[in-house]
């Protein structure tokens, strides 16, 4: 208990506290995304479905940023300074390590429920009950997990540079055509399938379901699940098989 | 004594390049193992082996009795990679304090700074330190599990004469302590000086394990000089004898068979005067086993 402690502790000062980029890109941006289109750049009265429904869809946003952008190159430089290496040498392994990562992944996601919802509440008087709230932070913490295993996957590249190319053509192209930006409706025809089928989405619409009527769709809940299950899969997979290669890759 | 690493026949490779071939090693507690060879003749690939990072193709390998990456071998090793590791954001003594969390047996963080002179450098970030510090952190996180079994690969790239110094006394306290070490490095003097035995590595196959002492028996270049008044024919044909020079009462032999030129100067001592012999140090045997390779 001690061991995992000392690690949550150590991982959450360099992922976190000491790393303001990280910050920055996970919560201030969204955060500011949202005032942007729901304070700023608008005319009139907003409908108060849609200052909801955006910051359901900014929390989206902030995970999938923290997961693709965040987590993914945090695994990558720590796997090519040897800290991979290095947990797998000690006695517990490399799976405290990939926990606590993940912990403050997710802990990183409620962090941006609580400042858009402080958002969407002071700002934009949004009024939702606690159980809606309390819904809202389980499924973001549902739809993190299937970004994170993306992440996961993403940090197994080899190059810095692939894996920040890489990034930006998942989650740009991914946040757009789920309709996280602007809605999925204003998307050309033959796209609208297609972001539908993005994790992103079922998330997305799951989030804003419950958040303007109480309510949620089986096929929101298949998709994420559907999703989480490969992800999960695939991760596996390729981890064995980064083991398996006798030029150890994995360890870099 | 039952050895703690027992390597038999290990094989491993890339594809068809085969960096180690028929590797058979045993390694016993106390011992300090000097595992030399030229760049790319398996000297890190044979620790990686015994670390478990990866496995052999073929042979096999055990340390504490258990396979290599077993729960209970990891707590007996520390090791000390060629890489330090850089971790963004997190000072020395934070990366201690991980460090010994991990390990059931671990040492003080604030005895082990002390121990290694990191006290002033404990508050500082890992990415502000120098090569050398880095190195002195990167031993201390060796150290901290208090490991039976230390893996020491290029230990004193970039430290500095002091640190080097301080190092090698370590070294000595840890072998006292009863533990048991395996150093690879490219400064020999420093293996001569402490392995109890050396592991010479060559093209991925072990040319040579034993003490400094039975390898210079089987290299037995000598240089001797002394002052004389006896003539250079007096020397020519002694057994072993490669050249003779003489400038002056100075006198200079060298010679392939030193056991042999010695016993034969033995007679004619009382005419020889500063006499000084010169076996070859562990470089000059280095230098001489590889040269054909390297040439």
């Amino acid at each position: 208990m001690n061991a995992w402690f000392e690690r949550f502790k150590f991982d959450g000062r360099r992922l976190i506290l000491r790393n303001f980029s990280f910050q920055f890109f996970s919560i201030v941006m969204p955060a500011g995304f949202y005032l942007l289109f729901t304070k700023v750049m608008v005319t009139g009265n907003v409908p108060d479905s849609f200052n909801v429904k955006y910051m359901g869809s900014m929390i989206v946003y902030s995970g999938t940023i923290n997961a693709l952008f965040g987590i993914a190159a945090f695994l990558q430089r720590d796997r090519e300074a040897g800290v991979l290496q290095w947990c797998w040498l000690s006695p517990a392994g490399i799976r405290p390590y990939y926990l606590s990562i993940g912990c403050w992944s997710l802990l990183m996601n409620m962090l941006s429920v609580v400042v858009l919802g402080g958002i969407a509440i002071g700002v934009n008087g949004v009024s939702l009950s606690v159980a809606q709230w309390g819904a809202i932070a389980g499924i973001a913490i549902l739809g993190q997990l299937s970004t994170m295993l993306l992440g996961v996957l993403m940090s197994f590249v080899e190059r810095t540079e692939t894996l920040s190319v890489l990034s930006n053509l998942i989650t740009f192209p991914m946040a757009i055509i789920s309709g996280l930006w602007w809605p999925i409706a204003l998307l050309p025809n033959w796209l609208q399938p297609i972001g539908k089928l993005m994790p992103t989405y079922f998330i997305n619409d799951w989030l804003g379901r419950v958040a303007t009527h109480g309510t949620m769709v089986p096929a929101d809940i298949l998709g994420t699940g559907a999703w989480m299950i490969s992800l999960l899969l695939v991760v596996i997979v390729s981890v064995r098989l980064l083991l398996k290669r006798s030029d150890g890759v994995v360890w870099a | 004594m039952k050895p703690i690493v027992q390597a038999t026949q290990l094989q491993f490779g890339y594809g068809t390049h085969a960096v180690l071939k028929d590797v058979t090693l045993s390694i016993y507690p106390g011992e300090i193992i000097g595992l030399i060879g030229e760049n790319g003749a398996g000297k890190t690939t044979l620790l990686n082996l015994m670390l478990g990072l990866f496995p052999a193709n073929h042979g096999q390998l055990q340390l504490f009795g258990q396979q290599p990456g077993a729960p209970i071998a990891k707590q007996k090793i520390g090791a000390m990679r060629q890489n330090d590791m850089v971790i963004r954001g997190v000072t020395v003594q934070e990366v201690l304090y991980l460090a010994a969390a991990q390990y059931p047996e671990a040492l003080n963080v604030t005895t082990i700074l002390k121990s290694l002179d990191l006290t002033a450098i404990a508050k500082q970030r890992l990415t502000a330190l120098s090569g050398g510090q880095l190195r002195r952190v990167t031993f201390a996180l060796a150290l901290i599990g208090n490991p039976d079994l230390l893996f020491l690969d290029e230990p004193t790239v970039g430290m500095d004469t002091n640190a080097q110094q301080a190092f090698w006394r370590r070294i000595q306290q840890l072998k006292a302590a009863g533990k048991t070490i395996v150093i690879t490095s490219h400064y020999l003097p420093e293996i001569q000086a402490v392995a109890d035995r050396i592991c010479l590595l060559r093209n991925g196959k072990i040319a040579f394990q034993g003490t400094f002492q039975a390898l210079q028996q089987q290299y037995q270049q000598v240089e001797i000089t002394c002052q004389t008044a006896l003539p250079v024919s007096s020397f020519k044909d002694l057994p072993g004898v490669t050249a003779v020079t003489k400038t002056g009462p100075q006198l200079q032999i060298s010679s392939e068979a030193g056991d042999a030129t010695l016993q034969a100067l033995a007679p004619i001592l009382a005419d020889l005067h500063q006499l000084t012999i010169n076996r070859e140090s562990l470089t000059d045997i280095f230098v001489h086993l590889t040269k054909g390779v390297l040439a």
